[in-house]
């Protein structure tokens, strides 16, 4: 297939090494025969969000979020029919609360969000911090991840992880934690997450597969690396997790 | 009497303190617990520095105190490194009188940038150093606008700031007042048209978010930046510049008249050394004096260790794991050797003061500067080599020149086994001693 990425705000969204994510998506949808092509759309240009097969946006300090949502608000009608009709996306950190009904900043400032989701978020002046270690209706394995964040988020009715065994969720320690809406996923754990998660890296993947009509390859390429530091992240976590 | 009890339980408790190897900010703890309004009561020396940012703190500190003790002064500082409020006041009250009064010339503070404001709370410092402002431990920090805030409330009016007029964000704090110098680095031998790093934390204004141009870069987002939309700018001129800097022979020209012989040719050391000048000079140093101490000066802190293991000569370069920055400044001083070599690097524990796996900070390392001929081997070791090997597969650094050993006796084994090519070794202090276990250390 000839896959078409697009890749919001690459330099102001970027904390944390998001661009991991987009980076091996791209490599294992390559190893599996497809082509990918990469538009990255900085503010002020054009973006035709239609037939994309996947959208991304990374992390970004709560200032640098504000620019972003500011430039990407004229794509809201857009995003909720590309959400609506099954287009893969990825939206990490901050990014994840552009896909909301609204953002209050720590001064009580509101801005409007893209309304793909109906959740709220607000910033605060204390940042949420530390490992995380979860399940995920998804599959069975586990989530694991980082937590970095100084905003609660509410009205999440389908999270991306369901429970935690540790670490904050969208409004509370152990509770629930991103967002998930038909092929939409969102996450506030930093940094690579498709990186650290394989498990959630074929679900992008077959989502990707699924929208276009297309069946996955019986036999998927392995990433014995990939899978070690999976193992070793689960083992570190899965041990802190359960220390009384 | 609180107050001169609180002294001398803080002095007793690091008189014992010292026998038991504790920590220097139990004693403070005690005497503020005692006399919370402790530091408002001692009367303080005339020039009170601080000096905070996420890169160089240590290092800028160790130089100021070495040029204003050759001036006769006496520095009293946390060399310690217990840089919050509970540490400082350790430090000043076992250098204080029964009486109150601080037995110093110099009161010089290491601060941790996210605890400035706390610590500061009862007295405010003459002159403020911030070195920079990077992205540095997400795990306590979360990002460089964060710490930014965190430490604008400790920018007192009457402190005179000394700020990195190179570094967009650090120096931001400039922005509408006075009582401000900078130093930084003029266009040089280094300075390319392009930014260099793994992300671009300069693309955009810091102050308005537009998009930031540069007329150069020196390294990463640090270079000379401007705003068309909001006019923030690095200054034309700045009060302490380093005027000429040739990297390859060791030389750094400041104000256009004082040469200095870098003892370590790296970047970092340039800008720590400007940031000790200018605060020094700030105090009434000469600039000669201040070229005589910084002439070939080879810091004490133990961030560089030269070693032997096998017939390999060694130079451990520690970097601060969780900040891309120390790393990639590091990594450019390996890629301008010459010399064939092997380089090792180890992440095992990711802080060696708090538990955590996250390793998203790899993805912002430019690991990619390790592609070069002279570079032969790179080993990736320790608890998390394979998060390393997944983040190399996105160089263009050959796979065939990449090994993969998580146990770290095993990979110096290895390593004094065969060859006699230099070793550089790239980590952090929580796994520094891994290796300085495993290896006969050198004087520098």
């Amino acid at each position: 297939m000839e896959l078409r990425f697009l890749h919001f705000y690459p330099d102001l969204m970027s904390l944390y090494g998001s661009w991991g994510n987009l980076a091996l998506l791209r490599r294992h949808l390559e190893d599996l025969g497809n082509t990918v092509t990469v538009e990255e759309i900085r503010p002020d240009q054009e973006a035709c969000l239609e037939h994309a097969d996947f959208i991304f946006m990374g992390a970004g300090t709560e200032r640098s979020q504000k620019a972003a949502l500011a430039d990407f608000s004229r794509f809201g009608d857009e995003m909720r029919r590309a959400a609506d009709s099954g287009v893969t996306m990825l939206f990490c950190g901050t990014a994840m609360q552009l896909l909301g009904q609204s953002i209050t900043d720590a001064a009580g400032k509101y801005f409007m969000g893209v309304r793909v989701g109906t959740f709220s978020s607000t910033q605060g002046k204390k940042r949420f911090v530390g490992d995380v270690y979860g399940h995920t209706d998804l599959y069975q394995s586990p989530v694991v991840g980082f937590m970095n964040s100084c905003t609660l988020i509410s009205g999440v009715v389908t999270p991306l992880a369901t429970d935690l065994s540790m670490g904050f969720g969208n409004e509370q320690e152990h509770g629930p934690e991103g967002f998930r809406k038909n092929n939409v996923f969102a996450s506030e754990l930093t940094g690579p997450i498709l990186v650290k998660n394989p498990p959630l890296m074929r679900k992008v993947i077959a989502a990707i597969y699924d929208h276009r009509g297309e069946a996955l390859p019986e036999t998927l390429p392995t990433y014995p690396m990939e899978e070690e530091s999976y193992r070793i992240a689960c083992r570190e976590l899965k041990a802190r997790a359960e220390k009384p | 009497m609180k107050k001169f009890l609180a002294i001398l339980v803080c002095k007793l408790g690091h008189f014992i303190g010292g026998f038991v190897g504790k920590g220097s900010s139990m004693p403070g703890k005690f005497a503020l617990k005692i006399c919370p309004y402790i530091l408002r009561q001692v009367t303080l020396p005339p020039y009170i520095i601080a000096v905070t940012g996420s890169n160089g703190k240590t290092s800028t500190v160790e130089m100021i105190a070495a040029i204003l003790r050759s001036e006769g002064k006496n520095v009293v500082y946390n060399e310690e490194g217990s840089n919050q409020i509970e540490g400082v006041t350790t430090t000043v009250l076992t250098h204080s009188t029964f009486g109150g009064v601080m037995k110093a010339d110099v009161l010089l503070i290491e601060s941790d940038e996210r605890y400035a404001a706390h610590s500061f709370k009862f007295f405010h410092p003459t002159h403020f150093v911030v070195t920079n402002l990077y992205r540095d431990q997400l795990t306590r920090n979360g990002h460089p606008e964060w710490v930014f805030d965190a430490l604008q409330p400790a920018m007192f009016p009457e402190t005179r700031l000394i700020l990195n007029a190179d570094d967009p964000l650090s120096s931001c704090f400039g922005v509408g007042r006075d009582n401000v110098v900078r130093f930084g680095l003029d266009r040089c031998s280094l300075s390319t048209e392009e930014p260099s790093g793994a992300y671009h934390d300069g693309a955009y204004c810091p102050v308005c978010k537009s998009p930031m141009e540069y007329r150069y870069y020196h390294f990463n987002h640090i270079g000379a930046y401007h705003c068309e939309n909001c006019g923030f700018v690095r200054p034309d001129s700045v009060d302490y510049t380093a005027t000429d800097l040739d990297l390859e022979e060791g030389l750094l020209t400041i104000d256009g008249a004082l040469t200095i012989h870098l003892a370590f040719r790296s970047i970092y050391n340039v800008y720590n050394i400007l940031a000790a000048y200018a605060v020094c000079r700030e105090c009434g140093v000469s600039a000669e004096r201040i070229g005589k101490v910084v002439n070939n000066y080879i810091l004490k802190n133990g961030r560089m260790v030269r070693f032997l293991l096998g017939a390999h000569h060694g130079m451990l370069l520690t970097s601060k794991h969780e900040n891309s920055i120390a790393y990639d400044t590091n990594l450019r001083f390996v890629r301008s050797t010459e010399d064939p070599c092997t380089v090792v690097i180890i992440v095992d524990a990711v802080s060696r003061k708090y538990y955590t796996s996250e390793t998203s900070w790899l993805w912002d390392i430019d690991f990619g500067q390790l592609n070069c001929e002279h570079v032969e081997k790179v080993l990736l070791c320790g608890q998390y080599a394979s998060d390393l090997a997944v983040r190399f597969s996105f160089t263009d650094v050959p796979q065939e020149k990449i090994e993969l050993h998580p146990d770290i006796t095993e990979a110096c084994a290895s390593l004094k086994e065969r060859g006699a090519e230099d070793v550089y070794v790239l980590t952090c202090f929580s796994d520094r001693d891994k290796l300085l276990s495993q290896v006969e250390k050198e004087a520098v």
